[in-house]
């Protein structure tokens, strides 16, 4: 009996051991990503192979995700993933907690959100320069994307940024 | 009569003086040993007797695996799990908020926009 245990134990303690060391499995590099997965996250290609782990898993999951959005949606991913992955991690926590407190407002103002932003960029650039506002990144806008072959249509869209002209844009 | 007062009778006897024959000596000499092996047997359970609550009186060491290194292993395997679980849950809701955020209306500007926050707080958010 106290053999088995001890046994059972010394199994628990190595199989523990072996668990907190091994690292998790190592994410793919752009090219051993699934061809379905590469015309995905082709806005990616770039920069894909110095993404850390965490940051591979998360596109890998979006691209999951990607097949069962609706086509205006998968093209604004195809629009936004550049930006997106461009920006700092702090920037993206950022908004990411920005996010979080609009999903938390009644679902009436969460509807006039869009138009609320449309009224703030039609506010004067020095007015939303005292409110925090910064330059945006260019790329944050407009970026350059090579987009999948079923996300064509959704090219002509028009571009999602509502229109601020300033000089610092 | 309890032992203390037949140990005290026979310390008397012994201080009286005895005449014994050979074999009753050795007889003697033999328990006595035998007293004192026992003695140092016994004298090493308050040692133990101080870890005694967690090794276990009767088990000895063969009580550590059961009552100390199984729990322990089962406590570490419960924590790792629970961090693992930790990680998950947030790498998956960052996945979630990330989807959100570029399939969203709202394009990225107007999450990046300090000034969008304020202007939104400042107009009842």
């Amino acid at each position: 009996m106290a053999k088995a245990l001890f046994v059972l134990t010394l199994w628990l303690c190595t199989s523990l051991s072996t668990l907190a060391a091994t690292p998790p499995k190592k994410p793919p590099t752009w090219g051993e990503l699934a061809s379905e997965q590469q015309r995905i996250l082709a806005p990616l290609s770039d920069d894909w192979d110095n993404f850390e782990p965490q940051r591979k898993r998360n596109w890998i999951g979006i691209a999951k995700r990607y097949p069962n959005m609706k086509p205006d949606e998968q093209a604004r991913v195809q629009r936004r993933m550049q930006a997106w992955a461009k920006l700092t991690p702090k920037e993206r926590d950022a908004a990411r907690a920005r996010y979080k407190k609009m999903e938390k407002l009644p679902q009436q103002r969460k509807e006039g959100l869009k138009g609320q932003w449309e009224e703030y960029n039609r506010l004067p650039e020095q007015e939303r320069r005292k409110l925090g506002s910064t330059p945006r990144k260019p790329s944050a806008a407009a970026p350059k994307v090579k987009p999948p072959a079923t996300a064509s249509p959704e090219q002509t869209a028009p571009p999602e940024v509502a229109p601020a002209p300033g000089p610092d844009r | 009569m309890n032992e203390q007062q037949i140990a005290y009778r026979i310390k008397q006897c012994l201080n009286r003086g005895l005449e014994l024959d050979a074999g009753k000596l050795v007889r003697l000499k033999a328990a006595r040993e035998q007293a004192l092996a026992r003695q140092r047997v016994e004298s090493r359970i308050p040692v133990l007797a101080w870890a005694g609550n967690i090794i276990g009186k009767s088990g000895g060491p063969s009580a550590l695996v059961p009552r100390v290194l199984l729990p322990m292993a089962v406590l570490i395997l419960g924590l790792i799990a629970i961090n693992h679980w930790r990680d998950s849950q947030l790498a998956a809701e960052i996945e979630e908020i990330d989807a959100a955020v570029l399939t969203g209306d709202l394009p990225l500007d107007a999450y990046l926009d300090k000034g969008f926050d304020a202007w939104l707080k400042h107009s009842s958010y």
